[in-house]
C-alpha cells in the first residue's frame, strides 16, 4: 500500500479526513506521513492547547516557586549555607551545555525582591507579582522541577523543539501536535502564532521542519483586516469578482482533471482552493473579538491600558481553541521581555503587571464555560533565573540574576490536568530540580498525551528522532 | 513502503499471546536494530553475532525452546550491569517476550537465512562499472526493467507540454508565446535538440542549476541575530560563492574540480580570488560562538553533501550501519582543524578590515564589502578525541587525532604542507591593493595641493589689505596660520604618498623577486614612513593652532583656550617624539595589509583530492543522483544525503552507476550528462495515461511524473511571462522584504537560517541548513498568495496591457493569454469557457462601473481577472 492508493481509495473529498492529510506531499518520506496523521492514539483529553510563552526566563523563585532561604542568607555564598553546595554537585555539570564558553555560577545569594504568601486550600506559595493567577491556584498543577540544557536563550527555541541549539533542530511541539491530529476545523489553520517579534528568530517556536510547512504555525495578527498571510482580497478586487475567478479556476482544473485523472496533487489543489476561499472568510470571523460581551474582555483585562494587548491575545486564542484551532501559541511578551539580568525587582514587577490578570481571565473563562475540559493550558518560559546575584563588570550596582537551565517552573491547566497540585521540587535554594527532574520534552509528552497521542510514535521515516526527543508525560499531574 | 505499513499496524496489533512468532517478521528487526551494531558484520564484540538464527544458537545464546536457559534472553532482561544492549534503554518488555516466545516455540529460523553482509561490499561502498549498453543506455536500461515486469511506456508528450518540460527544468523559466510557437513551427528533425543546446548555453541555465546545487551545499547567508545584527552563522559577503557557482556551471566546470574548489581552493589556487571565494562551502558552516560547532558542520555537511554518508552518527560512538569509527570521525575533523575565516579586500571595494576574533558579549555587524573565504591559521591546532558528542568530555589519555578519512573507503590520503606564494598570505602586495592604495593618496594629495595654492592666495590678498588698514593684521595672523596649516596637510599628503611608493619598493624585493639591497629598501621604506609620521604630527600641531587662532578671535570662546593651548604644547611634544623616533635605523615599516601564514597543512587539497577522485565508489554516484532527482522529481537513491547501509537502495542500480561513470569519463561535467537525459525517450514521455497497477508509484517512469516547480520557480516564472523579470545576474543578496516588489531572480534574495520569504516559503522553499531533498506541498495558503497578494494582480494587469497590444480579437485574446501563460494552446473547452468567464465579470462590472479605475473598460477589468485565474490554474503550477 501506498500513500496514493491510500489517497484514491480514501477519496479525497471526504470530510471526516485531516486537512495534513487532504494536501498531497511529494517528496521522500512524507509519502508516508499521513499514515501516521489524522487519528489519536488513545482517547484524548484535550482538543486544543494554548500555549502561553514568557520568553526570556522568569525567575522561578520570584514567581511559582518562592524560596525563603534566599532571603534568610542574603549575601553569603552557597558554601555558607547550611545547604549542599549547588556548584558542586554533578548535576550542574549534567544539566547544562554552553553555547559559549564560560559558566555562570554567581555564588553569592540575592534576596527574594518579591514577597509571597500561601494561597488555595493547599496552601501553594506564589509570588506576590501574581494576585490573579494566585487566586486560581487551586485549578493548576504546578511543575517545579523543570530543567534545560542551554544556559542561553537558545533555550527559548530549545523548550520548543527540543534539542539544545548547537543540535539538529526537530519540528516544533506545535507542528508534531497538529501533524499527529489533523484539522478539527478545515476553515481555519490548525497551529496558529499569537504574538509581535522583531527578531526573527523566534519563528524558529513554530518552525515545523522537517514535516514541512502545512504543519508550522501560521502568524495570525489581531488586525482584522488583514489577519492572515494574503488573507484580504487586495481593496480593488470585488467580493463577486473573485467569487467568479475561483469558480472559473475551479471549472479549469477540473476540465484538467479529466486529462489527468491520476494526478494527486491536482486533486489537493482543487480542494485547496475550496479551502483557501473558505478560509479566507472564516479567519476574520473568528478573531473579531467585537463578539464578546464587555463583561468577558473585562474578565482578560481588555478594559485597562496595561493589560489589554495581551488580554486580547488570549481572548483570541480562547475563540481560536473554541473554533477548532489544535495549538496556539500565545507569546505573552516582547523577545526576551523576562530576562532581568538587572533591574528584576522593577523589570519583573512591570512584566507581571502585564500578564497577571489577562492569564487569570483565560483560567475563569475557561472555566466558567466548560471549555476547559477540553482545552490544555501550558504556562511556561525557557528557563529560571540563577538563585545568586549576577555579577558582571558593566554593572555598578547589580539587581539581577542570570539565565538559570538547572531548576524552574512550569504550570498546567484543564483537560484533566490535577487541580491545584504541586509536582517535583527545586532544592532549598532554587537552584536543582532534584526531586522528579524533568527536561522540557516531558512538557512536549505530556501534552502530546492529553491530545491523545503518544510521542514516540511520532516519526517520520528517514528523520531519526532521539531518546532525548520523546520525553516521558508526567503521569502524576495527568487525572 | 512495506516497511512503513508494518510500523503502522505494528502500533495497534501488538503480538498476541497465541499467535506464533514469525523470525524474520518479529523477531530479526529487534535485533537488527539494538544488536546488529556490535554482534554483526561491523564487529562481533565476544565473538558473537546475532545476524543469524544458527549464529546465534551456534554462539551458545540461545537454546532451542528454552528461553529460560538462553543467555540472550538473560542478558537482554538483565537489570544489573550485565545487561544487554548496554547503551540506551533496555528492550521493551514486549520485545523480550517476543523474544522469548520465539525460543520456546524452537527458534525457527529460514534455512537459508544469510549473515549480514561485509560492509565492505555495501553496493555504494564498490566502485560503479558501467554495464555494457548500446544506444541510448538510460532508455535501454530501464526498458529491460519494464519489459521484465510487463509496463509499456506511455506514447511521447506533445510538443508544447515537452517544451514547458524542458524550459522548466533547465532554466527554470516557461518559454514565451514566441518561443512556443518558433517550437511548433520548426518541423526539422532536431528541433528539440537544438532547443536543449541553446538552453544548456543560456546564462540562466546556471542560475537554475546554482539553485539546486546550492540545497545541497547548504548556501546561507548570514544570519544569527539579524536584528541586531550580529553574525553568528555563515558570513557577510557569501554571496560571491553563489555567484561563483552560477558562473563555474555556465562554464562547464568540472564537479571534481568545483569539490576541490569549495573545500579548498585557498591551497589549490593560492592566488586566485575570484576562485576562492568557492571556499564559502566551508564559511557557510561557520559558527561564532562554538568553533567545535563549525567543525562538526563541516564534517557532517561535507559526508553528506559529496559522499552521501552520515558521519555525524559517529560523532558519539563508531557508525552503527556503515564501516566508520568515531575515530575516524575526529580524523575527518583533524582535516578542518587549522582553519579560520579570513575577509579580503576585493577590486573597486572598501577594505572589509582583518576578520575581529570573537569576545565574549561583543556582536558583529556583517561585512558588507569585499570577500570572505577561509584561511589556515592554527596550524597546529590538536584535534582532541572526545566522547558523547559533548567536547568538554575529552579523552586525556588519546593522543590527538591526526587527519585522514575513512579507510573502509579505500583510495589515499596523503596531505603534503604547501607554502604558499607571497600574494596569497600578504593580500597587500597584489596589484589592485597598491593601485587603490597608490590613487586615494594621490588625490589627497593633489587636493592638499589645491588647498595650499588656495590659501597662498588668500595669505597674499591678507597681506595687501594690511597696507590700507592696522585692523587687518588681525586676519593676517589668522591667514597666516590657515596657510601653515595647509603647507603641513600638504606635506603630510605629499609624505604618505611617498611612504607608501618606498613600502611598496621594499616589499617587491622582500617578497615578489625585484632587484635591490633587501635592506637599503626596507629602511629607506621605514624612513619614509617616520618622515610621514613627522609631517603627520606637524599637521595636528597647524590644526590646533589654527583652532587657537579662530578661537581667539571671538569672546565666546575664550574658554576653550586653555585646552586649546595644551593640545598645541601636545602636538609639539608629539613631533619631537616622532622626530626622536626617526633618528632611529630600522628596517621595520607596516605592510599594506595583515599577514597571514606562509604555509598551509594541505589537509584539505588531500580531502578534496580523495572525494573528487574516480577511485571513490560514493561521489560520482551521489552527484548524478542528485542531477536525476532534480530531472525527474524523484532520484534513483531516495536517501540523498545516506548512501549507506541505513540508506534506500537504489531503485536503478544499473542505470545510477552507468551515468556515474559517464559523468566520471566526461570529466565530471554535468552538461552532457543533463543532454542525455533530458533527450532521453523516458524524458520525453507524456504524464497522463493509465498508472499500472503493478507501478503505482511510477518507479519504472512509464511515464514522465508530473510535479508541482520548486517556489523560486513559481515566483521568477510570474515574473517572467509578464515580461517584467530582471535577468541582471550576480551580486549582494537582495532584501527579503523586496520579494514581490524587485523584479530579480529568486535565488538573488536573502536566504539564510532564520527565516525566509513568505512568498517562497509558502511554495516549500529549502531550508537553508538541511535541504538534502525538497518537498512540494499543497496549501490553502498557495492559493491565497497567487489569488490575493497585490503581486499577481499586478502583473496581471502588466501582461492583459502587453497581450492587447498586438489588438486580438474575440477570441485571440483567450488563445494567447493561454499561450503566454500555461504555454500551450487553449482546449476548446477552455475556450468556452474562459469566454462565459469574461462575459461574466464584463457583466460585473458593467453593474459596479463605479468601482473600476479611469480608463479601465468592463472588458479591460475582465481580461485581467482571466489572466490572473490562469495564473491559479493547476497547469501553471505544474511541470507536466
Amino acid at each position: 500500500m501506498n500513500r496514493r492508493t491510500f489517497l484514491a481509495d480514501a477519496g479525497m473529498g471526504c470530510t471526516g479526513l485531516a486537512l495534513g492529510s487532504l494536501l498531497w506531499q511529494d517528496g521522500f518520506a512524507r509519502a508516508e506521513t499521513a499514515l501516521a496523521t489524522g487519528k489519536p492514539h488513545h482517547v484524548p483529553k484535550a482538543k486544543s492547547v494554548i500555549w502561553i510563552y514568557l520568553s526570556g526566563g522568569v525567575s522561578q523563585m520570584e514567581s511559582w516557586d518562592p524560596k525563603p532561604a534566599l532571603t534568610k542568607y542574603a549575601g553569603k555564598s552557597f558554601a555558607e549555607t547550611p545547604f549542599a553546595d549547588p556548584l558542586k554537585s554533578p548535576l550542574f555539570f549534567k544539566h547544562s551545555r554552553d553555547v559559549v564558553g564560560g559558566t555562570r555560577p554567581y555564588p553569592k545569594i540575592f534576596p527574594l525582591q518579591v514577597g509571597f504568601k500561601k494561597h488555595g486550600q493547599l496552601g501553594i506559595d506564589i509570588a506576590d507579582w501574581f494576585p490573579e493567577i494566585a487566586k486560581c491556584v487551586d485549578d493548576l498543577a504546578f511543575v517545579r522541577s523543570m530543567y534545560t540544557t542551554d544556559n542561553d536563550h537558545g533555550a527559548e527555541f530549545q523548550f520548543h523543539n527540543g534539542r539544545h541549539q548547537l543540535d539538529e533542530q526537530q519540528p516544533s511541539i506545535g507542528s508534531w501536535a497538529t501533524f499527529g491530529l489533523g484539522s478539527l476545523n478545515e476553515n481555519l489553520p490548525q497551529f496558529v502564532f499569537l504574538g509581535q517579534y522583531t527578531d526573527t528568530r523566534v519563528k524558529k517556536n513554530f518552525a515545523a521542519d522537517y514535516l514541512g510547512p502545512q504543519y508550522t504555525g501560521v502568524e495570525l495578527s489581531l488586525d482584522p483586516k488583514n489577519p492572515l498571510p494574503f488573507a484580504a482580497r487586495p481593496r480593488s478586487v470585488l467580493a463577486k469578482e473573485q467569487e467568479n475567478q475561483f469558480e472559473f479556476v475551479n471549472e479549469l482544473n477540473k476540465l484538467r482533471q479529466v486529462e489527468y485523472p491520476d494526478d494527486e496533487q491536482l486533486k489537493a489543489r482543487i480542494k485547496s482552493y475550496e479551502l483557501a476561499f473558505r478560509m479566507q472568510a472564516a479567519v476574520p470571523s473568528v478573531l473579531d473579538l467585537t463578539k464578546e460581551t464587555a463583561e468577558t474582555k473585562a474578565l482578560y483585562g481588555i478594559d485597562n491600558a496595561t493589560t489589554e494587548l495581551y488580554g486580547r491575545r488570549l481572548l483570541a486564542a480562547r475563540r481560536l481553541a473554541q473554533h477548532g484551532v489544535r495549538f496556539s501559541l500565545v507569546y505573552l511578551s516582547g523577545y526576551g521581555e523576562w530576562d532581568s539580568h538587572n533591574d528584576l525587582k522593577n523589570l519583573h514587577a512591570k512584566s507581571a503587571a502585564r500578564v497577571d490578570k489577562p492569564i487569570a481571565g483565560l483560567i475563569r473563562d475557561l472555566k466558567r464555560t466548560g471549555q476547559d475540559k477540553d482545552t490544555l493550558v501550558v504556562c511556561c518560559s525557557e528557563f529560571g533565573r540563577t538563585p545568586g546575584l549576577e555579577t558582571r563588570e558593566a554593572y555598578k550596582m547589580p539587581t539581577g540574576r542570570d539565565h538559570h537551565p538547572h531548576g524552574f517552573s512550569v504550570w498546567l491547566f484543564g483537560a484533566g490536568i490535577k487541580r491545584g497540585v504541586i509536582h517535583g521540587a527545586t532544592d532549598e535554594l532554587g537552584f536543582h530540580a532534584v526531586e522528579h527532574p524533568h527536561y522540557v520534552t516531558d512538557i512536549h509528552a505530556t501534552v502530546l498525551d492529553r491530545l491523545g497521542l503518544d510521542n514516540r510514535k511520532l516519526n517520520i521515516p528517514g528523520r531519526k528522532r532521539l531518546e532525548i526527543d520523546y520525553g516521558e508525560p508526567i503521569r502524576a499531574i495527568c487525572g | 513502503m512495506r516497511v512503513a505499513v508494518l510500523f503502522f499496524f505494528g502500533w495497534f496489533a501488538p503480538l498476541g499471546n497465541a499467535q506464533t512468532v514469525d523470525y524474520a517478521r518479529d523477531v530479526k528487526p529487534i535485533l537488527k536494530e539494538r544488536c546488529f551494531a556490535c554482534h554483526g558484520t561491523l564487529k562481533q564484540e565476544s565473538e558473537l553475532r546475532l545476524d543469524t538464527a544458527a549464529a546465534m544458537v551456534k554462539g551458545q545464546v540461545v537454546a532451542k525452546g528454552k528461553p529460560k536457559e538462553s543467555e540472550l534472553v538473560s542478558r537482554i532482561s538483565a537489570s544489573d550491569g550485565s545487561r544487554m544492549p548496554p547503551e540506551g534503554k533496555p528492550l521493551t518488555k514486549e520485545q523480550i517476550a517476543t523474544i522469548s516466545k520465539w525460543i520456546e516455540q524452537g527458534a525457527m529460523a529460514p534455512t537459508d537465512e544469510k549473515p549480514e553482509e561485509d560492509p565492505k561490499r555495501h553496493w555504494a561502498f564498490v566502485r560503479p562499472v558501467r554495464p555494457a549498453v548500446n544506444d541510448s543506455p538510460i532508455d535501454a536500461l530501464l526498458d529491460i526493467e519494464r519489459k521484465s515486469r510487463g509496463l509499456s511506456t506511455v506514447g511521447e508528450a506533445d510538443r508544447a507540454t515537452l517544451l514547458r518540460r524542458v524550459y522548466l527544468d533547465l532554466i527554470g523559466l516557461p518559454p514565451t508565446r514566441e518561443q512556443l510557437k518558433a517550437f511548433l513551427n520548426d518541423s526539422s528533425s532536431d528541433a528539440y535538440e537544438k532547443v536543449v543546446d541553446r538552453l544548456l548555453a543560456s546564462p540562466q541555465y546556471g542560475e537554475r542549476w546554482a539553485r539546486h546545487w546550492m540545497d545541497i551545499w547548504r548556501y546561507s547567508d548570514w544570519y544569527g541575530r539579524r536584528g541586531v545584527p550580529d553574525v553568528l552563522n555563515s558570513y557577510g559577503q557569501i554571496w560571491r560563492w553563489r555567484d561563483w557557482i552560477v558562473k563555474s556551471l555556465n562554464e562547464n566546470r568540472g564537479y571534481d574540480q568545483m569539490i576541490r574548489d569549495m573545500l579548498a581552493a585557498d591551497e589549490l589556487s593560492p592566488t586566485d580570488d575570484a576562485n576562492i571565494v568557492a571556499t564559502g562551502f566551508v564559511v557557510r558552516n561557520f559558527y561564532r560562538w562554538n568553533y567545535n560547532n563549525w567543525m562538526r558542520d563541516n564534517v557532517e555537511h561535507t559526508g553528506k553533501a559529496f559522499l552521501g554518508l552520515t558521519f555525524n552518527c559517529c560523532h558519539c560512538h563508531d557508525h552503527k550501519y556503515d564501516p566508520i569509527t568515531q575515530e575516524e570521525y575526529f580524523k575527518l575533523r583533524a582535516v578542518f582543524e587549522p582553519i579560520e575565516i579570513r575577509t579580503d579586500r576585493w577590486p573597486g571595494e572598501a577594505d572589509p578590515g582583518v576578520y575581529p576574533k570573537y569576545s565574549y558579549g561583543a556582536s558583529y555587524k556583517p561585512i558588507t564589502t569585499g570577500m570572505v573565504r577561509v584561511v589556515e591559521e592554527k596550524l597546529d591546532a590538536p584535534t582532541r578525541f572526545y566522547t558523547g558528542g559533548d567536547e568538554r568530555n575529552i579523552a586525556k589519555d588519546k593522543p590527538p587525532i591526526p587527519p585522514g578519512v575513512p579507510a573502509s573507503l579505500g583510495g589515499k590520503y596523503e596531505a603534503k604542507p604547501l607554502t604558499l606564494p607571497p600574494e596569497a598570505w600578504y593580500p597587500g602586495l597584489k596589484t589592485f591593493v597598491r593601485d587603490e592604495e597608490t590613487t586615494i593618496r594621490k588625490k589627497a594629495f593633489e587636493a592638499a595641493a589645491i588647498e595650499r595654492t588656495r590659501a597662498r592666495v588668500l595669505m597674499a590678498q591678507a597681506v595687501g589689505r594690511t597696507v590700507l588698514s592696522p585692523f587687518a593684521f588681525v586676519d593676517l595672523e589668522l591667514a597666516n596660520t590657515t596657510c601653515r596649516n595647509a603647507e603641513a596637510l600638504f606635506g603630510a599628503a605629499e609624505a604618505d604618498l611617498e611612504s607608501l611608493r618606498a613600502r611598496i619598493a621594499a616589499d617587491d624585493v622582500a617578497y615578489l623577486g625585484a632587484k635591490g639591497d633587501q635592506k637599503a629598501t626596507a629602511q629607506a621604506a621605514n624612513r619614509a614612513e617616520s618622515r610621514h609620521k613627522i609631517a603627520a604630527s606637524k599637521t595636528n600641531l597647524t590644526k590646533a593652532e589654527l583652532a587657537l587662532a579662530t578661537a581667539r578671535r571671538t569672546k565666546a570662546q575664550a574658554a576653550q583656550l586653555p585646552t586649546l593651548e595644551k593640545q598645541v604644547a601636545a602636538a609639539k611634544t608629539a613631533i619631537a617624539t616622532a622626530e626622536t623616533a626617526a633618528k632611529t635605523v630600522s628596517e621595520k615599516y607596516t605592510p599594506l595589509s595583515h599577514q597571514y601564514t606562509k604555509t598551509t597543512t594541505g589537509r584539505r587539497s588531500a580531502l578534496a583530492n580523495w572525494i573528487a577522485n574516480s577511485e571513490n565508489p560514493l561521489t560520482a554516484r551521489v552527484a548524478v543522483n542528485h542531477l536525476w532527482g532534480w530531472h525527474f522529481g524523484r532520484p534513483l537513491v531516495e536517501s540523498t544525503e545516506n548512501f549507506g547501509r541505513s540508506g534506500k537502495p537504489p531503485t536503478h542500480p544499473q542505470l545510477l552507476d552507468w551515468l556515474a561513470v559517464e559523468l566520471m569519463d566526461n570529466g565530471w561535467k554535468f552538461k552532457p550528462i543533463h543532454r542525455l537525459i533530458v533527450t532521453s525517450k523516458t524524458y520525453r514521455l507524456a504524464s497522463n495515461g493509465p498508472r499500472h497497477p503493478s507501478d503505482l508509484d511510477n518507479v519504472y517512469f512509464a511515464r514522465f511524473p508530473s510535479r508541482r516547480i520548486d517556489a523560486e520557480v513559481v515566483r521568477d516564472s510570474l515574473l517572467h511571462v509578464a515580461g517584467e523579470l530582471d535577468l541582471a545576474m550576480g551580486g549582494p543578496d537582495i532584501p527579503q522584504d523586496q520579494g514581490l516588489t524587485n523584479r530579480h531572480r529568486s535565488l538573488y534574495f536573502t536566504h539564510h537560517g532564520e527565516g525566509r520569504m513568505m512568498f517562497l516559503d509558502l511554495f516549500d522553499s529549502p531550508n537553508p541548513c538541511d535541504a538534502y531533498r525538497r518537498t512540494a506541498a499543497v496549501l490553502p495558503q498557495q492559493a491565497l498568495a497567487l489569488s490575493n497578494s497585490e503581486f499577481t494582480l499586478e502583473l496581471s494587469g502588466i501582461l492583459t496591457a502587453k497581450l492587447l497590444k498586438s489588438e486580438p480579437i474575440g477570441i485571440d485574446f483567450v488563445k494567447s493569454a493561454f499561450e503566454q501563460v500555461l504555454a500551450r494552446p487553449a482546449s476548446a473547452a477552455e475556450q468556452s469557457a474562459a469566454v462565459r468567464f469574461l462575459e461574466r465579470q464584463t457583466k460585473l462590472f458593467e453593474t459596479e462601473v463605479k468601482q473600476l479605475p479611469p480608463k479601465v473598460t468592463p472588458l479591460r477589468r475582465a481580461q485581467e481577472s482571466l489572466v490572473q485565474a490562469l495564473f491559479n490554474h493547476t497547469d501553471f503550477v505544474t511541470v507536466r
